[in-house]
């Protein structure tokens, strides 16, 4: 398994962000889905080894991130993209990429093949010389995605991958990540209930710190049907109830 | 509650990672093409010509009198010194300030290896731009026919110091990412060389010749570079202290848990404390150093080499049919010389003891008020030995109330001259030396009421000179009165007495 989560949990303070989440999963694309709050982006900085897990067992590729020289192996194969997604001003779209091939030790002679491959992923090829400051939120959030691609991941992190994307480039994104989860363990955080729904084979949903449900997202839709659950889409239904049920859940609790 | 999917893991080959060297030397090309220090140095510029360039043409023409400001009291460092914390406070904060930390973090190479290619592209900048601003004010007064040589060793420490500051402002901007980084840094810096410059104006010795802008002992009124080379000790000393604050800045950045592993963390630590090390090591040293006559020595770092006489071919010229020579880098002086002493060697030609020879001598560094004499008279046959660095050098001064007029310059050989030629030394001399000395001047040209204030100028600041009345001035009317022939037999009759300070005013004719 590309990614091994046995017990996870993250405390802020006297918050509890994830709270004993297991979780294993192979090649594929896995949607995480869940509410503003639930631990998603928590959940997905421990896997990108930012932030050290308060408890709990934690392997990715094989190996465990809590020792140095694996976690460094492990973050030549790791992708990332975070919610929040800082870049540059001055570097062109192509240098930004370029510059986290080579912070991820890609070897010299890879480089630039890997940085046009990635730039043109992402439809930015006219504007890989184009200043970051010059583009659109959706062109920066493509960007990020390119570098996050750029090294041929086996495990790609993406968090909130499609926001700012216009409906083309969602589509184009969405076969891309169907493409690279033919290769590598892809998992996506989103708000975007349609993005799983056409992209994913799998769908796990957190809420307050939790995973509380996981399947396909056949599966995830079919928790929605005759319930009379809040949605526009028969995933959107789905995704209400198992909420709604959860919550009913823990508070009878 | 666990979830997962069965698809197997694919394995693949590990990377290959041998090439590092090369990807650190791209990522410095980057972070060099999108530094932002170039966007500042304009501003540098203009400041750099402003207070370090324009003050030193209003000085003499020798490279330790031009470099006296700019290079001695550090004011090159002074206007890059703040600028380059500022930006180097900014580059630091980058990651931080723009969101990348998450990102940056997750990727292989150690976070503190990526950030010292920031610091180095920020400092190759700062650094390169010291050397060539420094390199175009020397070549520019090379243009101007500057004489001597430069001070390469103090261009060695200001460009460590401007290293030290990029250090020290990437390591503010590291810890502290944010906007007001910058400006702290900045002011920090500003604030550092003001306390530098002002302890270092009350310390001659001792601690303080370590700050950079201390150029007590350093520069000033001596022919550095001109007669012996620049002595390296305190420059060595203060690069070790620059250096060092440096190397613990930037060993500090790679300490916390994310700069990178074990080793490198323990690699970043010996840095810190190596760079400690190398700050108490240079203040040791300049604790020990004494001012010799070439400047400012330290026992543990001299080498006997630097002391040895730059060899030059002399510029040469004749005044009242005695040969006048010079270093020539004071060759546009010596019409000067060679008129300021024609008046007083035609006064004494015959005499015993009349030089045969004028030369010019090194003026030396004392720290006893005063100083050296700076014209001597001595040897078999007599050689009149001058100290022009001693002087107030005809020209603009820089550090005078107004330019130095030739007649000013002259007044003072004349009277150097004729304090030598009665043994009056450097001080006054007896009444009836002072008395022979008067009349020498008198004629010369120097009227009786010019000379007491043309001494009083020669000693500094003090009271206001007197009249020239009273007995002194009586016994130099009467000898300035007696036909020249009778004046010159009486001196050459009584000259050594005169000088053994063994006359009295009564035995003056």
């Amino acid at each position: 398994m590309n990614v091994d989560i046995t017990g996870l949990t993250r405390r802020f303070g006297r918050t509890q962000a994830v709270a004993g989440v297991s979780l294993e999963a192979g090649a594929g694309v896995f949607g995480l889905l869940g509410p503003n709050g639930a631990g998603k982006t928590s959940l997905l900085r421990m896997m990108a080894t930012v932030l050290p897990p308060t408890s709990g067992r934690l392997r990715l590729l094989g190996r465990d991130p809590g020792s140095y020289g694996p976690r460094r192996e492990i973050r030549r194969r790791l992708g990332y993209l975070p919610q929040n997604l800082g870049y540059y001003p001055g570097f062109t779209a192509a240098e930004f990429v370029e510059y986290f091939a080579l912070l991820k030790e890609m070897p010299p002679g890879e480089v630039p093949r890997a940085v046009a491959a990635a730039i043109e992923h992402v439809g930015l090829g006219d504007k890989a010389r184009a200043k970051l400051r010059t583009l659109s939120g959706g062109m920066l959030r493509r960007a990020g995605i390119a570098q996050a691609i750029v090294n041929e991941p086996e495990l790609l992190l993406l968090d909130e991958p499609t926001a700012g994307l216009d409906p083309e480039q969602r589509v184009a994104f969405r076969a891309l990540l169907r493409d690279l989860g033919q290769r590598a363990t892809v998992i996506v955080s989103t708000h975007l209930v349609e993005d799983v729904g056409a992209a994913c084979t799998e769908v796990a949903l957190m809420d307050a710190g939790r995973i509380v449900f996981h399947g396909t997202p056949d599966e995830l839709t079919a928790r929605g049907e005759g319930t009379g659950a809040a949605g526009d889409a028969p995933l959107e239904r789905g995704y209400s109830a198992v909420l709604a049920a959860a919550r009913s859940s823990t508070a009878v609790a | 509650m666990t979830a997962a999917t069965a698809a197997p893991v694919r394995q693949r080959t590990p990377r290959a990672t041998g090439a590092v060297p090369l990807n650190a030397t791209r990522l410095l090309w980057i972070e060099l093409r999108r530094n932002a220090m170039p966007w500042i140095l304009p501003l540098i510029a203009a400041l750099f010509w402003f207070d370090s360039y324009r003050p030193s043409t209003g000085t003499v023409p020798l490279y330790a009198l031009r470099t006296y400001w700019n290079m001695g009291q550090g004011h090159t460092i002074v206007d890059f010194g703040p600028f380059v914390a500022g930006v180097a406070a900014w580059m630091g904060s980058r990651d931080g300030r723009r969101g990348l930390a998450d990102l940056v973090t997750a990727t292989a190479r150690p976070r503190w290896a990526a950030r010292l290619a920031t610091w180095a592209a920020t400092a190759i900048w700062a650094v390169a731009a010291y050397l060539v601003f420094v390199g175009v004010m020397f070549a520019w007064y090379a243009h101007q026919g500057v004489g001597g040589s430069p001070p390469w060793w103090w261009v060695a420490v200001g460009a460590t110091a401007v290293t030290a500051f990029s250090a020290a402002g990437f390591a503010i901007g590291a810890y502290w990412p944010s906007r007001f980084a910058a400006p702290v840094a900045a002011f920090g810096g500003f604030l550092a060389m003001a306390m530098s410059s002002q302890t270092g104006f009350n310390y001659a010795s001792g601690w303080a010749l370590i700050l950079p802008t201390n150029s007590n002992g350093t520069f000033d009124q001596a022919d550095s570079g001109i007669f012996y080379p620049w002595p390296p000790d305190l420059p060595i000393a203060r690069i070790m202290f620059l250096a060092g604050i440096a190397a613990a800045a930037l060993g500090l950045t790679g300490l916390p848990a994310r700069a990178g592993g074990p080793w490198l963390r323990r690699a970043a630590a010996i840095v810190t404390l190596t760079g400690v090390a190398s700050v108490a090591i240079g203040v040791g040293l300049a604790d020990t150093a004494r001012l010799s006559a070439h400047g400012m020595v330290i026992p543990a770092l001299h080498d006997a080499a630097n002391d040895a006489r730059i060899t030059y071919t002399p510029a040469c010229g004749r005044a009242a049919g005695v040969p006048v020579c010079l270093n020539p880098a004071y060759r546009r002086w010596l019409p000067d010389v060679n008129a300021a002493l024609a008046p007083v060697l035609a006064e004494v030609a015959g005499l015993p003891g009349t030089p045969v020879r004028a030369t010019q001598v090194a003026a030396a560094y004392s720290s006893s008020a005063g100083g050296p004499q700076a014209i001597t008279l001595g040897g078999q046959p007599p050689v009149l030995r001058l100290s022009l660095g001693s002087f107030d050098l005809p020209g603009p001064c820089g550090f005078c109330d107004r330019p130095v007029a030739t007649k000013q310059f002259a007044d003072q050989v004349r009277l150097g001259f004729a304090q030598a030629f009665v043994g009056a030394g450097n001080g006054s001399g007896s009444p009836a030396q002072q008395a022979v000395l008067a009349a020498l001047l008198r004629g010369a040209g120097i009227p009786f009421a010019a000379q007491p204030g043309l001494m009083a100028a020669k000693n500094g600041p003090g009271p206001p000179p007197a009249a020239a009345t009273g007995p002194v001035y009586a016994a130099a009317q009467r000898l300035t009165t007696l036909p020249a022939a009778a004046r010159h037999a009486w001196l050459a009759a009584h000259l050594a007495a005169l000088r053994a300070g063994q006359l009295t005013l009564k035995e003056l004719p």
